[in-house]
């Protein structure tokens, strides 16, 4: 029998990842790196790592020469002893490296900086308007129908009756699971919702061209994991705005108004009342999909 | 010797990669009490976060695809696809075209099948379609697009049908100008196969599992690799200069088609990495994204030459480049 060191290691990463994946639905931090809609589709991808780990184990040992495993099927894969050493230290330490990084470091949550590269609530309308030329602004960008299967879902006349809250509620409670349509209406018509008041949680963000009594109150869209993260939140207006850091947690309520930004007209909420809170256990929001039929 | 030594070196490393991984498990709490986090800048956790989020995103989507072809691998004969190419050239490249979007395969795995059918006499054109839409049109692909872009279905067709048609263009333009089949290496007789045939059903099933494991260690670095530059672009480059380097679609178009091509991804998860640059640039663009970065790329590019002929892998970029641009390019002026 020989024992084939490479085999075995191949064997100990597919395990790890099955191991990274699994663990992160246990302790819930896939939160962190995916809209739980698609959960189903890591989990699948764990056991998948599960089966092939299982099936690598018989590899490990062999009897003797019967590793020279003949290529039958014309296929040029690296079966495991083919490469120079240095070309296989490289290989497996990138392999590796999200590994280390996985298990090692913790996930954080998107924040201000990532809002500026990306450009946020104000440069992200000016981004928009640059391109109208080309592309029409996706309607589905608000409202996204299609059958689905998750906990986010609505039905229809959910969605309608959530939609008439917006229009009749004193006061616009944006939760989690109407954030995004309601920032859409409001953003869409902002005339329509002047003297309203809103309530909402979020991040601060500010950038160059802020003045000391403006913050932008955030929140991130995930539509499917957070690398395809965009920023949604409104302008805010209050004295002591110049007091409270970047990235600090905020509730507020206050009375939207309109203003001019750089020439483009958007909402802007007059802050009456405003209180700092721990970031929540779910700091981002996600589309909502409403359910035909 | 030196052989010998140089293997137990390599043993040693990666033994001590095993020890450190499990250390770093272990002691994972410890060290967070102790503070490593603290001395990492807040900004590579970000990029880890990322990173993360896209590899998780994205394996699924490779896992399915590497048991699929490892399936192919072990079950479909080339044969038996070389069979139902016709005669005539068009209907040969329509053939090739269709039959690739049927071959749910990754740009990797996809360059060997092609070599060993040119090999065995199909037509260097009908090679190229099959390579072309190989990676790039298959229900794999139709269903991860499908989902990146939001349950949209709009994206994934697009990219089907312009991508169908911008492979059928250049194959027929490649059956213009090259005749012979192209090999850097003539064929040799081949001397396998018949052993294959009596393997029982078990076995076989066995075969394409150990197949499948392979090839996700042969294509999960250009992964990891992938979605870290992904992660890298994101954290640290800001969107306001990407657009400025891609204003108006004709710069944003080829800026997204050398990110396709530098990239190197696996088409079953370029779909997601194409839609996290959706609110930067252009629909034309990223559609030029997905239908380039499955055709031609970095990595890619090396298997093509050490496959063919420097000249025909050259000319069969130069080709790929243009008829996408113009495919693209067409679709905006629509």
């Amino acid at each position: 029998m020989t024992f084939h060191f490479q085999q075995a290691f191949r064997a100990v990463i597919l395990a790890a990842f099955a191991c990274f994946i699994m663990n992160l639905h246990l302790n819930g931090d896939i939160e962190k790196y995916v809209n739980p809609k698609y959960d189903l589709f890591s989990q699948t991808a764990a056991s998948v790592f599960f089966l092939l780990f299982f099936i690598q184990l018989f590899r490990i040992w062999s009897r003797k020469n019967k590793h020279e495993h003949h290529c039958h099927h014309g296929c040029s894969h690296d079966h495991g002893h083919s490469r120079s050493p240095v070309k296989k230290v490289i290989t497996y330490s990138i392999l590796i490296f999200p590994l280390i990084t996985g298990f090692l470091l913790p996930p954080q949550t998107l924040g201000a900086k990532v809002a500026a590269k990306k450009g946020t609530v104000l440069t992200s309308k000016r981004a928009e308007f640059q391109m109208q030329g080309e592309t029409e602004l996706d309607p589905s960008l608000y409202v996204h129908e299609g059958v689905v299967v998750d906990r986010k879902e609505i039905k229809q006349g959910e969605y309608e009756e959530n939609m008439k809250r917006l229009d009749n509620d004193h006061v616009i409670n944006m939760e989690d699971e109407v954030f995004e349509p309601y920032y859409g209406q409001i953003n869409a018509e902002p005339e329509k919702y002047i003297g309203r008041t809103v309530k909402m949680k979020g991040f601060v963000y500010k950038e160059e061209g802020f003045q000391s009594n403006q913050l932008a109150l955030t929140r991130f869209l995930i539509t499917h994991c957070i690398a395809d993260a965009s920023s949604i939140g409104f302008l805010t207006e209050f004295d002591e705005a110049y007091t409270v850091e970047q990235d600090t947690w905020l509730e507020i309520e206050g009375i939207i108004k309109v203003t001019q930004y750089d020439g483009f007209k958007m909402p802007i909420l007059k802050v009456t009342s405003w209180k700092i809170i721990s970031e929540p256990d779910e700091p981002y929001v996600y589309p909502v999909y409403i359910k035909i039929k | 010797m030196n052989r010998s030594v140089r293997t137990h070196l390599l043993d040693v490393t990666g033994f001590i990669v095993i020890a450190a991984i499990t250390y770093f498990v272990v002691f994972k709490e410890l060290m967070k009490v102790e503070g490593i986090t603290f001395h990492i800048p807040s900004s590579f956790l970000q990029l880890n976060t990322i990173f993360w989020s896209i590899l998780i995103e994205a394996v699924p989507f490779v896992l399915i695809g590497v048991l699929i072809a490892g399936f192919i691998q072990i079950f479909v004969s080339e044969d038996r696809i070389k069979k139902w190419i016709p005669k005539n050239r068009f209907a040969a490249v329509t053939m090739s075209c269709v039959i690739g979007a049927c071959f749910p395969a990754c740009e990797c795995g996809i360059v060997l099948v092609v070599r060993r059918l040119v090999a065995k006499g199909v037509p260097i054109y009908a090679g190229v379609g099959f390579l072309l839409t190989g990676p790039l049109v298959n229900p794999i692909v139709i269903f991860s697009t499908y989902m990146a872009f939001g349950n949209d279905i709009k994206m994934a067709g697009l990219r089907m049908v312009v991508g169908f048609a911008a492979a059928m263009i250049i194959a027929l333009v490649v059956s213009l100008f090259f005749k012979k089949n192209q090999l850097k290496v003539q064929p040799y007789q081949e001397t396998i196969r018949e052993s294959k045939q009596k393997a029982s059903f078990f076995v076989r099933i066995w075969d394409m599992l150990k197949h499948s494991i392979d090839e996700f260690f042969d294509m999960g670095k250009y992964l990891i690799l992938g979605s870290f530059f992904a992660a890298f672009v994101q954290t640290y480059v800001s969107a306001q200069s990407l657009l400025q380097a891609g204003e108006g679609w004709v710069s944003s178009t080829l800026v997204m088609m050398g990110l396709a091509y530098v990239l190197s991804l696996c088409s079953e998860a370029d779909a997601f990495i194409g839609a996290s640059f959706r609110h930067m640039f252009p629909t034309s663009s990223i559609l030029a994204f997905l239908i380039y970065g499955p055709m031609i790329d970095l990595k890619n590019t090396f298997m093509l030459i050490s496959v063919f002929n420097m000249k025909f892998v050259i000319s069969l970029i130069v080709l790929i480049t243009i008829t996408v641009f113009t495919c693209v390019s067409f679709l905006t002026w629509l």
